[in-house]
């Protein structure tokens, strides 16, 4: 079933169940995957195994996902989206800012898993259709600088046209808002001081691209850590 | 001050003397000199009366003396011409001494009577305030209150905790430091006076009285010494020492039976919890496991039946999830574990958060209506557990209303305050069960047909009131339930306060 060119995912979690579940959904989905139940074997496999990605559990027995994540970014760049629980959430900020590509809170369905291991190894795909995003009404061109709604163009100030960029290069992705602060704002300490700046911004998108901004279908808020702009419909 | 007093007394013993003698000279004429006899036995009657024994014995002498010298012949002169007279002296004397004592003795049964009248009032005074006393704390300020009241110094109160003693209760001017509490702890150990006026540490300026109880000593009753403390106020202050330990212990035992009285409480709670947590669940996972198990065993199904079971499956495991979300967050609200991060934040995105995490089927076809003014001011809240408040309390509009009943959402500035309203359409709550409804694991009769645990409002109460916010609730059976969160603005700084 699974060909030789298909995608390695290496999955790091300690409780044997949650690898069986994650390993059965991912191998009828034409991965080829591999395990470790420890940071140290995370560390050993993700080298031995020549992963495409990780799939890595926050509390592991031995080591932190986050140290976990610290190192193996010092030698690879291969994407990771970290499992953690709903009280998580300094952890989960802090193993984005370690390099961690994505999250995805347990319990989870095997459609938002699926669709976080999409987003993130987008980046493994040549760059070229990253510039034009098609998402239900919305149309993103990056290379002609337009945003349209319904084949409508919709005017942005330069501003809230940073913001959806960046969220555009990393539709699917939670984009952290230390992540946004810095690629719009310029901006790396006092992240506290300039936050409203990105909250009055992503107020005014959406309610120019968002058909009811008080329920936005674009960009989605992941409480405490950032934005992720919906790339599926 | 006494000692002038006395001589305060003697001095106007011996006027009453001179008066006397000056009222006998006047009258000497029309009586014969024995007769002149009763005036020096009333002045030696009141002497005793006003001033005690010992002004009364001196009038006695006084009064033979002036007899002799002003009226017995030779008169001017001390020498007695008829020997008939030194029978008078010794009648005078002997009598005079008799009345003396008896007077005297009336008149400190009658101060006596008066002191302890006094006595009685204060002390009766003391127990009517202790009976009002509704804690320890209570206690020790009336106790304070009225040892103050008795030395008119500073007084102090040392209560024994974990190890040592410790001040529980002192008037302005007693300052506790490291000398006080080893004397204290003194007189606790030894269960004797200490400090100023006894053998112990005499040095200090403060004496310390144990407080006694027949089971052993309570606590330890300190005052600034005062050497003008009567006689009387040092027993009263003994009384008072007394009812002092049967207070404090009886305070103390009243306290125990509260504690006792909250760990049933709590062990009530925690077979609640038990109960329900049992129940809510195993319900969800009979019904995963159910319809897992029809798929497993029975390959014969038709496609529309094995849909219709793994959504069951599919709703029933968010169910569960939801419930042991709900367990862990009241556990930490119980335990004050609750950790709160507030930072600014946009209403409409808490909402819009809040809606996006309610399950699909939840949602189902009920119109969501929100009235959140454009340029709502931020509010500060720790948005994640904000948005559980929300969606626990949106969950139950949705679940108590008909499938298609209307939800509404409204924003508005009441008073300097955020009020946030959640109103549905659905078969509303009881007035009788209004007061409970945030009450953990309460849920009303009316609401029995929906399953639930009980727990929802009850953490959105300790979310709301963690924010420094209140939740009130209104609501009309079978009309609708409007719940309202309302929640203070953060403080906005001036231009230049930054």
């Amino acid at each position: 079933m699974t060909k030789p060119d298909a995608l390695r995912i290496l999955i790091v979690d300690d409780e044997k169940s949650i690898r069986r579940f994650l390993k059965t959904t991912l191998h009828a989905q034409g991965f080829q995957v591999f395990e470790a139940a420890t940071g140290q074997e995370a560390l050993q496999n993700s080298v031995a195994d020549h992963p495409d990605a990780l799939i890595l559990d926050l509390g592991l027995p031995d080591m932190d996902g986050i140290e976990v994540t610290r190192e193996i970014r010092k030698r690879s760049q291969i994407p990771i989206v970290i499992l953690s629980v709903r009280e998580q959430e300094a952890d989960k900020i802090a193993a984005l800012d370690a390099g961690a590509d994505d999250y995805l809170t347990k319990p989870f369905s095997s459609g938002e898993l699926l669709a976080r291991l999409r987003a993130v190894m987008r980046r493994l795909l040549p760059q070229e259709e990253a510039q034009v995003l098609k998402v239900g009404k919305l149309t993103a061109d990056l290379s002609k600088r337009i945003i349209c709604i319904k084949d409508q163009p919709v005017k942005l100030t330069p501003t809230e046209y940073d913001v959806l960029k960046v969220l555009v290069l990393n539709s699917g992705k939670v984009v952290t808002h230390r992540h946004l602060l810095q690629a719009v704002w310029n901006k790396t300490e006092d992240l506290e001081g300039v936050a409203h700046l990105l909250r009055v911004t992503m107020s005014n998108l959406r309610s120019k691209i968002e058909t009811d901004p008080n329920r936005p279908f674009y960009i989605l808020t992941e409480p405490g850590i950032g934005y992720r702009l919906r790339s599926e419909p | 001050m006494k000692h002038i007093q006395n001589w305060n007394s003697y001095s106007k013993s011996l006027m009453l003397v001179v008066a006397a003698s000056l009222l006998g000279e006047g009258v000497q004429r029309f009586l014969a000199p024995t007769n002149l006899v009763m005036l020096y036995l009333l002045v030696v009657v009141v002497s005793a009366i006003r001033w005690g024994r010992g002004p009364a014995v001196f009038a006695s002498f006084m009064s033979v003396l002036a007899f002799d010298f002003l009226f017995v012949p030779p008169r001017l002169n001390f020498s007695v011409a008829d020997s008939q007279y030194l029978l008078t002296f010794a009648g005078l004397l002997i009598v005079a001494l008799v009345i003396s004592a008896l007077a005297a003795r009336a008149r400190d049964r009658a101060l006596e009577a008066n002191q302890r009248e006094i006595q009685a009032t204060l002390l009766y005074n003391l127990s009517r305030d202790l009976a009002t006393a509704l804690d320890l704390k209570a206690v020790l300020k009336i106790l304070g209150d009225h040892a103050h009241h008795i030395v008119s110094t500073d007084v102090a109160l040392f209560l024994p905790e974990d190890k040592g003693l410790k001040e529980c209760y002192t008037s302005s001017g007693f300052l506790v430091g490291e000398n006080e509490i080893a004397v204290a702890t003194l007189a606790f150990q030894k269960n004797l006076p200490a400090g100023r006026g006894t053998e112990t540490l005499p040095s200090s300026s403060a004496q310390y009285l144990p407080l006694k109880t027949t089971q052993g000593i309570s606590g330890v009753l300190a005052y600034k010494f005062n050497d003008d403390l009567s006689k009387e106020n040092e027993r009263l202050l003994q009384a008072l020492t007394n009812q002092a330990a049967v207070a404090i212990d009886r305070a103390l035992l009243a306290e125990k039976a509260h504690q006792i009285e909250l760990l049933k409480e709590t062990e009530k709670l925690q077979k609640l919890l038990l109960n329900s947590v049992s129940h809510d669940l195993r319900t969800p996972l009979v019904s995963i496991k159910g319809a897992l198990s029809s798929l497993l065993e029975n390959d014969a199904l038709d496609p529309e039946t094995r849909r219709e079971l793994l959504e069951n499956a599919y709703e029933e495991s968010d169910r569960l999830n939801q419930i042991v979300g709900n367990l862990l967050d009241m556990t930490r609200v119980e335990t004050g574990t609750l950790k709160i991060v507030k930072k600014p934040c946009d209403l409409s995105d808490v909402i819009g958060v809040s809606l996006q995490q309610i399950p699909k089927e939840r949602l189902g076809k009920h119109p969501i209506v929100i009235h959140i003014p454009p340029e709502f001011p931020e509010i500060l809240m720790d948005l994640s557990l904000m948005v559980k408040t929300f969606m626990n309390i949106l969950d139950n509009a949705l679940k108590y209303s008909p499938a298609d009943a209307a939800v509404e959402i409204k924003a508005e500035i009441v008073n300097d305050r955020a009020h946030i309203e959640f109103m549905d359409h659905g078969i509303g709550i009881p007035p009788k069960d209004l007061h409970r409804i945030f009450d953990k694991f309460f849920r009303s009769e009316h609401s029995h047909k929906v399953p639930g645990t009980g727990l929802g409002l009850a953490i959105c109460k300790g979310v709301v009131e963690a924010h420094q916010g209140e939740i009130r609730v209104e609501s009309r059976l079978n009309e609708g339930t409007r719940i309202v969160v309302s929640l203070p603005f953060p403080h906005i700084p001036e231009k230049g306060e930054r």
